[in-house]
């Protein structure tokens, strides 16, 4: 692949701004701390650098543009924006003010967020620290939310309610809604208001990356049993297996970008503003997202699993029986079928034969009894508010029936 | 496995939680010389430091286009844009023409039949002719 030209990007593509470098900047990019880039810098002429600081032209404005592209020029040698640049940046200022980030958080937090791992390997430039701790405050709320929530669903159905919830498509999603631009290579040059990262390969295969990470004894055992069980041992949140990490120079997909960089701001807002701030922000963006969770169940064979599921409630075994019917001997006959334990009914299902009404009525009683919602319900971390009510137990469940 | 679940992703709905303006970015564009560009450039010195201190959301962006008609282009979430042509217009009207690029949503205009749109089921469920009280023909 020919390798794009930065310095012809910068001028042309780019929006140029001048750049004041600070002395924290000095300090960070001066002493030589910066050399781990796996991008093979520009190398910057340093005698004509040297030079241009000894000519004096007469033209004042002449020789500030000159400098301020000297200065453009310089940029390229780091492999994201230098950190004064994000009070620069309209871009930046546009996406704090969207999304009503607390004026505590600067511009220069944000646009840290906003550079990918692949993009600048540093750590102390990088989102990956912010993103850590934003994951864990993610999946931390969402989870307690959840059990809280509905404390029957079944495992199956938390782990696809915690993907959709703070999923890295769902996450990709949200930066898209957001407004956020991806730029089309890092570089210290590129406006900071843009997700930076370096992309895949084209032709890469994404799914054939080793797991190298797994925890799992015997992962390499395809075909050994796997319980729903030691997923939450040795899986993710979302029930998959962890991936492994990204190495140095390989590129991350925009979605697996995106999501990083949703994390990354609310690991930056719990920094700076604080938990309620983080709490009120994944309400308003997270939790305020519609999620029909009763349409996340699969079942295989309902009817066995409701048999079951009154077995160890001691319910009375259930029974089917029609309700009402319409056009047995018809092309298109209408069977509603309710399921009934002793006197109660416990679902009611339509269908265009027995069989089918059977299932379905089954399915809405499975469902009735999974997505049942305490009212009132209180979340564990609302004990962290100032003045707060005394700690009532929330319901637990002994889970979902086992066949 | 008795039940698995079903992976999904969850729906936006601005406005309900947060709301994210839409209007993302705003290019004012001007000539120097056109008569037709004389009020944008009132505008653009007078009335846009404010309109932009007070959407603090959109980008803005000022730039010329020379020997042509000033014209307003937004940018959206959904990556659409709509320009406005606002030739020998007042600054006024300019900034009733920008208020209009930064309440639009970025969707084509569309006639909107129904009063409420809603990801929610409703309420009172759909009419079944096999339930209630059924009566004899």
């Amino acid at each position: 692949m020919k390798r794009v030209q930065l310095q012809r990007w910068s001028s042309t593509v780019l929006s140029p701004r001048a750049r004041t470098v600070s002395r924290l900047h000095q300090h960070l990019y001066g002493a030589g701390s910066r050399c781990q880039s796996t991008a093979s810098p520009l190398q910057v002429d340093s005698n004509a650098q040297s030079n241009l600081g000894d000519a004096s032209f007469e033209d004042v404005e002449l020789m500030k543009h000159v400098r301020s592209a000297h200065k453009r020029k310089g940029n390229l040698k780091y492999p994201s924006p230098p950190v004064d640049a994000a009070i620069n940046s309209a871009k930046l200022a546009a996406l704090h003010a969207r999304l009503y980030l607390p004026s505590r958080l600067p511009p220069q937090t944000l646009a840290r967020a906003l550079v990918d791992a692949s993009a600048d390997p540093n750590a102390d430039f990088n989102n990956e620290s912010l993103a850590t701790l934003g994951h864990d405050l993610l999946t931390y709320y969402t989870t307690e939310h959840l059990l809280c929530t509905y404390p029957r669903l079944p495992l199956t159905v938390i782990f696809a309610a915690m993907y959709a919830y703070a999923g890295p498509k769902t996450l990709a999603a949200m930066a898209r809604e957001w407004g956020v631009e991806h730029a089309s290579l890092p570089g210290g040059e590129v406006d900071p208001g843009l997700l930076q990262f370096r992309r895949v390969e084209p032709g890469t295969d994404i799914d054939a990356t080793p797991n190298a990470r797994t925890p799992r004894p015997y992962a390499a055992q395809k075909a050994w049993r796997m319980t729903v069980t030691s997923k939450i041992f040795y899986d993710d949140e979302f029930g998959d297996a962890f991936k492994g990490p990204a190495t140095s120079g390989e590129g991350v997909t925009a979605e697996l970008a995106s999501a990083t960089f949703v994390r990354a701001v609310m690991g930056a807002i719990y920094l700076h503003a604080g938990r309620p701030a983080a709490k009120r922000f994944f309400e308003q963006h997270f939790l305020s997202r519609h999620l029909n969770i009763s349409e996340l169940f699969n079942f295989s064979q309902p009817a066995r699993d409701l048999a079951r599921l009154c077995a160890r409630e001691n319910f009375e075994p259930p029974v089917a029986r029609i309700i009402s019917e319409t056009g047995r001997k018809s092309r298109h006959p209408v069977f509603v079928v309710g399921i009934f334990s002793g006197q109660d009914k416990l679902g009611e299902g339509a269908g265009a034969s027995l069989i089918e009404a059977r299932e379905r009525a089954a399915l809405s009683a499975l469902k009735g009894w999974y997505l049942y919602s305490p009212l009132n319900v209180r979340v564990p971390s609302s004990m962290e508010e100032e003045g707060a009510a005394s700690w009532k137990p929330v319901y637990v469940d002994l889970g979902e029936v086992i066949v | 496995m008795p039940v698995k679940g079903i992976k999904t992703v969850t729906a936006a709905r601005n406005g309900v939680g947060a709301f994210i303006l839409q209007c993302k970015r705003l290019d004012f564009h001007y000539c120097n010389y056109g008569g037709s560009s004389r009020g944008m450039l009132a505008f653009l010195t007078q009335t846009l430091p404010n309109f932009a201190r007070e959407n603090p959301q959109i980008e803005i962006r000022v730039s010329p286009r020379h020997s042509k008609h000033p014209i307003i282009k937004g940018h959206y979430i959904n990556g659409r844009e709509k320009s406005i042509c606002v030739r020998n217009l007042e600054p006024s009207d300019i900034l009733s023409k920008a208020m209009i690029l930064k309440d639009a949503s970025g969707e084509k205009l569309k006639q909107q039949k129904k009063p409420v749109a809603s990801l929610n089921e409703s309420v009172r469920g759909i009419w079944s002719p096999y339930h209630g009280d059924l009566r004899g023909v």
